[in-house]
This record gives C-alpha cells, sequence and structure tokens, in this order.
C-alpha cells in the first residue's frame, strides 16, 4: 500500500484439472459456490451476477457485461458486504478459462477498474481471492472444499 | 498443481534478481519492461530471461495495454506452494509441541 496506482489492476492465475465446463459450473452456480465462496450463493445469468449470503444478504448485484460459456464471464463488482466498501464505484472481474494439454485449464481472474475502490482493492487483494481460487481448485479436483 | 509446476516455481525463486523483481512488483504491479529494468545493473535482453523464467512459473502474468506489455505479479503458485509445504511442516512441529507438552504435564 505504498502508492496511488497500486493494486488498481489485479492478475491472478492458477491451473486446474477439470474441464471448462465444470470451472464455468463452478463460478456460476450456487451449489457450487457456497462451497469456496465464503458461503456466497452466487448466480450469474447473460444479464446478472447476484451473491447472496448464507442468511439471505445481498452481498453482490452487478451487471453482466460478457458472458461466453465457458470460456469467458465480465461482471461488476461492488462490495455490498460492507456499507464501508459498497459506498466505493463499482469494479470489474474478468474469468477467462483456457484448455492446456493434459487435462488442464489456466483460470485467470482480473481484477481492475479499481480506480475509484481503493478499499476494495485492498480488501480483496492477496490471501481475498487467493483463499477463494485455491478453494475453487481444491473443490474442483478433489470434491471437497477447502475449509471446513 | 504438479510436482513439475512446484519445480518451475522454486527455481525461479532460487535467484536474488528474481526475487528482486517480484519485489518490485510487490510493490507496484502492472509495470512495463523498461521501467523493471531501470532499477537493475543488468542488460535488458538478461531482464527479459528472468522474466521468461518468472512467466514460466507462473509468478508473472503478462497483459497489454494499448502498445505496452505490463507484467503482473500472480501470488497464486507462491500461496499454492505454502499450502502444500510450509503449513505442513509447521503444522507438524506445532502439534510435536503440544504432544511434549501434554506428556510433560501428564508425566510431572
Amino acid at each position: 500500500m505504498t502508492t496511488m496506482t497500486q493494486n488498481i489492476t489485479q492478475v491472478y492465475q492458477l491451473f486446474i484439472k477439470a474441464t471448462p465446463e465444470q470451472i464455468w459450473e463452478a463460478i456460476t452456480t450456487p451449489e457450487f459456490t457456497q462451497r469456496y465462496f465464503h458461503g456466497a450463493r452466487i448466480t450469474v445469468t447473460p444479464e446478472s451476477y447476484r451473491s447472496l449470503a448464507p442468511n439471505d444478504d445481498v452481498w453482490g448485484d452487478d451487471a453482466v457485461l460478457e458472458f461466453e460459456p465457458p470460456h469467458r464471464l465480465v461482471h461488476g463488482w461492488r462490495s455490498l458486504y460492507s456499507p464501508e466498501l459498497a459506498a466505493e464505484e463499482t469494479s470489474r472481474v474478468t474469468w477467462e478459462i483456457d484448455p492446456q494439454d493434459g487435462g488442464y485449464c489456466s483460470l485467470t481472474v482480473t481484477h481492475d477498474q479499481l480506480e475509484g475502490a481503493p478499499k476494495t482493492a485492498a480488501s480483496v487483494s492477496g490471501a481475498g481471492w487467493m483463499m477463494v481460487l485455491s478453494g475453487l481448485k481444491t473443490l474442483l479436483e478433489t470434491g471437497k472444499p477447502l475449509t471446513g | 498443481m504438479t510436482a513439475m509446476d512446484d519445480d518451475r516455481v522454486f527455481k525461479a525463486l532460487a535467484d536474488p534478481t528474481r526475487r528482486y523483481l517480484l519485489d518490485r512488483l510487490y510493490e507496484r504491479d502492472g509495470r512495463t519492461l523498461t521501467e523493471l529494468e531501470s532499477a537493475l545493473e543488468m542488460t535488458r535482453f538478461g531482464v527479459m530471461k528472468h522474466l521468461k523464467v518468472l512467466e514460466d512459473a507462473g509468478l508473472v502474468v503478462t497483459r497489454r495495454s494499448g502498445r505496452e506489455k505490463l507484467h503482473f505479479l500472480n501470488p497464486v503458485p507462491i500461496r499454492l506452494i505454502h499450502d502444500r509445504w510450509i503449513d505442513k511442516y509447521t503444522e507438524r512441529r506445532v502439534s510435536a509441541l503440544a504432544d511434549l507438552k501434554t506428556q510433560l504435564e501428564e508425566t510431572g
């Protein structure tokens, strides 16, 4: 957190032993997301990205900007789970799924347009996205969630 | 992550210049080659070679932005190594100490 420009674009990439369809399903259906995304039930349609807390609070309600199953999803991001973060501007999350040799896919998550959301940028960076993504990988590869 | 991916990450980290480049990106992400080489007393080609090793290990991901190629730190492989190696051994040491404590308290 030493400069103003830090963290306004964050890139996370990992390799998952799963098909693009399996990864797409794990990203876009609430039955899957609640097992690795802090318990959030996330439903993605071509129009909207909606995230519900375990207690039915709305954690996210944003527009879907690109919807190309099973390879590319772009949606808005506003952290409605915290009033302080929710007051910041909407940022953008891009999911890219690229099949590799050997039954693997690379999954690249880019969280950008965070210029107007410095607190959100700090809150999702590092452990934030990494816990979600390593949980997603573990769930797809072993059938079990990372924690609990 | 396969054993081969682990090898790449460990090899990439086993060099002070590459660790320095990662630290630079940690300070501020999304830098160009020109920015990164300015801090090093090394040829442009030398820095490119190091960045290629980091990219192959998945520690650096590049993105095009207009005419520029920007380098981003990808923290996920280090996290996975942490989960796989560091957690495992520190947990064991901690539980060994806990066992020792229990044993001493029982006999004492």
